[in-house]
């Protein structure tokens, strides 16, 4: 087989190739670009599970404050746009510490009776045990519902938590992604820490 | 070739393996206090539950800072507690199975260090089970507030007594010197 009549093939292909990546990329990267914002308005897959349970187990209907969510891709730029700006200290060690953070607000409508938060609790233990997470905190006083959850595997670069706050009228939930390293570095490094806790347990 | 398994032999090993996980989940110094239930009618309800992973976690990130509160947290398995209020609706069964679990204490082998009763005040208690002659394997305390809460906790590891004191020391935190003292005095062979 003569070796150029097989370039002579193969060359068209190729630039129809290139031409067809030249024509889809602008709709590819336009798609891309969409995702991401799009992916800003949503939580994370274990906050929103966590979330339908809840309004679930409630039994109400909840109108939907905000939901925002920063992904790595997002907070990196953000880190990297502030590389060279001067912050302050301990916004720079949240922004080295926060990989990836989500934030959903609830409400419900007024005049609607406070759902059962016991159940609550209880649904959210059960959407959460089941997706590998498990509960290290748990306060109901009074309205107040709090709840905090890491998950079973800690790995100490990549700790995960998402925390549930509900006070009888709105429901916060809060993911978070990060090493808590350079924000926990920052503050026993503050003078005085001991006397601050001392206080604190004083009370 | 088919294997048949006898359906006794199957559901006796099914059964021997499942009290096996079971017993073998529990620590010596760790004490199951069962589910409790929320009061309904917006009384308090706490549950801590932290256990080896989160604590070894907290023990890297200040290895640097406080290599004393790195070793105790190292030397800790889990610290549970549980407060709740007590109501009209839920006083009497919440009271009963604090005292049910203070009952169960003692075959087991843990040891009271410290009571409180007083008639219309709080009832304290203190347990130890200790691991050798010098630590702790866990610690158990318990009060009923008869018009306030019920409160248990659980601190299961390796506990040194003067570790308890170094924290407290560390951190200025009084009753964490007090509980250190106290349990460096109840431990025997110290």
């Amino acid at each position: 087989m003569n070796p150029s009549s097989h370039l002579l093939r193969t060359r068209p292909s190729a630039r129809r190739l290139w031409l067809w990546g030249l024509l889809l990329a602008p709709f590819l990267l336009l798609g891309l670009l969409g995702a991401c914002v799009a992916s800003c308005f949503r939580l994370s897959a274990d906050a929103r599970a966590v979330r339908n349970e809840l309004i679930k187990s409630s039994g109400a209907e909840w109108r939907q404050q905000i939901a925002l969510n920063a992904g790595w891709l997002t907070l990196g730029a953000v880190r990297a746009g502030l590389s060279c700006v001067r912050l302050d200290p301990a916004a720079r060690a949240a922004l080295q510490s926060i990989h990836g953070a989500g934030v959903g607000i609830y409400q419900l409508p007024a005049g609607t009776p406070p759902p059962n938060r016991a159940a609550m609790l209880v649904a959210a233990d059960s959407a959460m045990t089941a997706r590998g997470w498990e509960r290290v905190v748990g306060v109901i006083d009074a309205r107040d519902l709090v709840a905090v959850y890491f998950p079973k595997k800690v790995p100490m670069h990549r700790l995960k938590c998402c925390v549930l706050v509900f006070d009888g009228k709105e429901m916060v939930l809060v993911s978070a992604q990060g090493n808590p390293e350079p924000l926990l570095e920052y503050a026993l490094a503050q003078p005085g820490l001991g006397d601050r806790t001392g206080r604190l347990a004083r009370r | 070739m088919k294997t048949v398994i006898p359906y006794p032999l199957a559901v006796a090993a099914l059964t021997a393996g499942l009290a096996f996980n079971v017993l073998a989940g529990l620590s010596p110094g760790q004490v199951d206090f069962g589910k409790f239930t929320p009061p309904g009618d917006g009384g308090q309800f706490v549950e801590v539950q932290i256990k080896s992973n989160l604590l070894s976690l907290a023990a890297q990130l200040i290895e640097k800072q406080q290599p004393d509160v790195a070793k105790l947290l190292r030397s800790v398995q889990l610290v549970h507690v549980n407060v709740v209020g007590l109501t009209d609706e839920n006083r009497a069964e919440v009271t009963q199975r604090v005292r049910q679990i203070q009952q169960d204490l003692a075959p087991q082998g843990w040891e009271q260090t410290v009571t409180v009763q007083d008639k219309n005040g709080p009832d304290v208690g203190i347990y130890i089970k200790t691991r050798g002659e010098q630590a702790l394997a866990g610690l158990v305390i318990t009060v009923i507030e008869p018009k306030g809460q019920a409160v248990l906790v659980n601190i299961v590891g390796d506990i040194r007594p003067e570790q308890v004191a170094i924290l407290g020391e560390k951190l200025d935190l009084k009753p964490l010197k007090d509980v250190g003292a106290a349990l460096k005095d109840a431990v025997p062979g110290k």
